[in-house]
């Protein structure tokens, strides 16, 4: 066993633990910021550039296109401006559209949404290119109180095929929210994964819906006791929130569809791709600023990593004397004083790693709680391994200044006897 | 006790040195030979220059003329991180203040100074360990401020002499210490050099060092007597007594 560069490295590490210690948190703060900003930019993107999928048109009653995207597509609230049935009949009846699927929001489960929709939703729309819904377990529902839920859905809500439950109006939280306890769904199928919003959702057929609400309708007029089935369904009962649309093979004329139905103002009508593309624009500025602002951090940590290093030269210059009356060369130690700034640097960044992580969870579950974005920040190898690699050259450039100093450092004058 | 065949462990040549801005030179010897194995006292008033001799010979700054030759190389001819690692392998320096590197332990010490020798690494510690033992130092993983002055010293000597030096530098090595201490020391140092083969230029302006070494030189009168060719095989004037203990 011989003592090694890296050895007298540590020694001088935790001589000046609390030197060390801030100076790591210093980078690891800094490689945390930059991860979590990139994790976040990355799987945000990732997070709305999936769930549009193959619907070309969203029509709705609501007063903003975005608003009615992230409201129908990504389950942000609950929809304003109800379409009526005969409404949406007629619109499927006019507009040269190659499917159109009918979708209802406004209740939840434990905090998820419950889409009521028709079984269309699972064939004609396919949330992302490369995703289409396929049922992991169980069937698809054909009966009014049969569910299918989502495979993120199922998991929070530990849900399984087979369960029963009882869906709330509206959200536990919002005016008006009540349980619908005189109704009990069943769970007939699980999806597999998409990688999409619509994960975090339980579908229910739209008749099921509708019949909760006439229930409320007629609670109102008739008194608790009442029993209500689909067959008490009237008009006044029979409303949507959305229509997703394609154009199929179509799809050269969507410009003009969109022009046409944008003239309409009976409907509002948004190309989801593109508000997606305008939401991601000015996310991506923002974006962009956030990370030269996180980049400035790290140079920072970098200037610290120096003024530590540059500090303890001044206690340091007697152990370098006499490392040199041993035999090192000045390149050694040099190279000792970068070996250290380049140690504090790996160090902020493995710390940091370990702050993005737990932060990035964090995040995403406060997005995910107050937006109803999902969001899963996933830390990029690629991008990881460069911000890692990066902290570690930024702290090898902060460490030239002290080495030189090292490099510099009279034997003679520093081997003085002192006493 | 010396070896006569091999080459001297020191030879100073024409040896000039002379600080900035200064008159006179702080180092003018002519010549000084100091053989294999041979334990020399330099003496000298405070202030003449003999840590700046020490310095020089260790190659630690350069002469304005003359050469210093170890072991049979000119160390000044060496440049850079070559002429480190032959100090490293070559000199051993004790000092007054001991010079220890603090937050390492006592046998980190030793093993300082064998990481930058040829000593394979497997075996440091363990030479290390062994050297220390012998010196007398129990507690090998202590940190030295936690030794006493004594302790310390040995761990100082230990690490001048790891490497098995051709030749040992010791700097006033017992100024701090008292004169049982002190005569201890000088003890210890010359008897490790003599252990290691190394041969040993001491510094001191204490008169109490002289009966304990053979030879003596006086760096005032290496300096000012140009042209006087240095006898380096001095007769020695009076035995030494029976009091030199080998510790």
């Amino acid at each position: 066993m011989a003592l090694t560069d890296l050895a007298i490295v540590r020694r001088s590490m935790s001589g000046r633990m609390f030197s060390t210690v801030t100076t790591v948190l210093t980078v690891a703060v800094a490689v945390g910021l930059l991860l979590v900003l990139l994790a976040m930019q990355s799987s945000a993107g990732s997070a709305f550039a999936r769930g549009t999928g193959n619907a070309e048109l969203l029509i709705t009653r609501e007063s903003d296109k975005l608003v009615s995207v992230l409201n129908s597509m990504f389950y942000r609230s609950a929809p304003r401006g109800p379409i009526p049935w005969r409404d949406y009949e007629q619109l499927t009846g006019s507009y040269p559209l190659a499917w159109t699927v009918p979708t209802q929001l406004g209740d939840s489960y434990r905090g998820l949404s419950v889409m009521a929709t028709t079984p269309a939703f699972f064939s004609a729309f396919q949330p992302a290119e490369d995703a289409a819904f396929r049922l992991a377990r169980g069937e698809l529902f054909d009966e009014p109180f049969e569910l299918v839920v989502g495979a993120e859905a199922a998991r929070i809500a530990a849900l399984s095929v087979g369960d029963q439950i009882h869906l709330w109006h509206g959200t536990p939280r919002s005016p008006g929210g009540h349980e619908h306890d005189e109704f009990t769904f069943r769970v007939v199928g699980v999806l597999e994964p998409t990688r999409t919003a619509h994960d975090r959702t339980i579908f229910c057929d739209l008749t099921g819906s509708w019949t909760l609400h006439a229930h409320d309708r007629r609670v109102a007029s008739m008194g608790a006791g009442v029993v209500t089935t689909p067959d008490d369904l009237v008009d006044a009962d029979r409303l949507i929130t959305g229509i997703y649309a394609g154009m199929g093979p179509r799809k050269a004329a969507l410009p003009q569809i969109l022009d046409m139905l944008d003239r309409d103002p009976a409907w509002t009508v948004a190309n989801p791709a593109g508000e997606v593309a305008n939401l991601f624009a000015i996310v991506g500025n923002v974006g962009a600023i956030l990370k030269g602002m996180a980049v400035a951090v790290m140079v920072s940590s970098g200037i610290a990593i120096m003024l530590a290093l540059y500090n303890s030269m001044e206690q340091r210059r007697r152990q370098i004397a006499v490392l040199r009356v041993l035999g090192a060369s000045r390149g050694r130690i040099f190279a000792l004083v970068m070996t250290e700034s380049a140690v504090l640097g790996l160090g902020g960044a493995i710390v940091g790693l370990v702050l993005a992580f737990g932060a990035g969870q964090i995040v995403s579950e406060v997005m995910a709680a107050r937006l109803g974005l999902v969001i899963q920040p996933v830390l990029d190898l690629r991008e990881t391994l460069v911000v890692i690699i990066g902290a570690i050259l930024l702290a090898c450039v902060a460490g030239v200044v002290p080495a030189v100093m090292g490099y510099r450092t009279s034997v003679v004058r520093n081997l003085r006897p002192i006493g | 006790m010396h070896t006569q065949t091999a080459r001297p462990a020191l030879r100073l040549d024409a040896l000039r040195f002379a600080y900035p801005g200064a008159r006179e030179p702080t180092i003018d010897v002519r010549r000084l030979e100091v053989g294999a194995g041979e334990q020399l006292l330099l003496t000298g008033g405070s202030g003449r220059g003999k840590s700046t001799l020490l310095n020089l010979i260790a190659g630690l700054i350069d002469p304005d003329a003359g050469a210093v030759e170890i072991a049979g190389t000119r160390i000044h001819d060496l440049r850079g991180a070559r002429r480190d690692r032959f100090r490293g392998r070559h000199v051993g320096m004790i000092f007054q203040t001991f010079n220890l590197l603090h937050g390492f332990s006592a046998v980190e010490n030793v093993m300082a100074a064998l990481m930058f020798s040829s000593a394979p690494p497997r075996e440091h510690r363990t030479r290390a360990a062994e050297l220390l033992t012998r010196l007398g130092i129990q507690r090998l993983g202590a940190d030295p401020q936690e030794l006493s002055i004594g302790q310390q010293q040995r761990v100082a000597v230990a690490r001048a002499v790891a490497c098995r030096p051709s030749l040992v530098l010791a700097d006033e090595p017992t100024a701090s210490l008292d004169p049982d201490n002190a005569s201890r020391a000088v003890e210890l140092i010359k008897s490790a050099c003599a252990e290691a083969g190394a041969a040993l230029v001491c510094v001191s302006h204490d008169p109490a060092m002289a009966p304990r070494f053979d030879r003596r030189e006086s760096l005032d009168e290496l300096c000012a007597a140009p042209g006087v060719e240095q006898d380096h095989r001095a007769p020695v004037d009076e035995p030494v007594g029976d009091d030199v203990e080998v510790v």
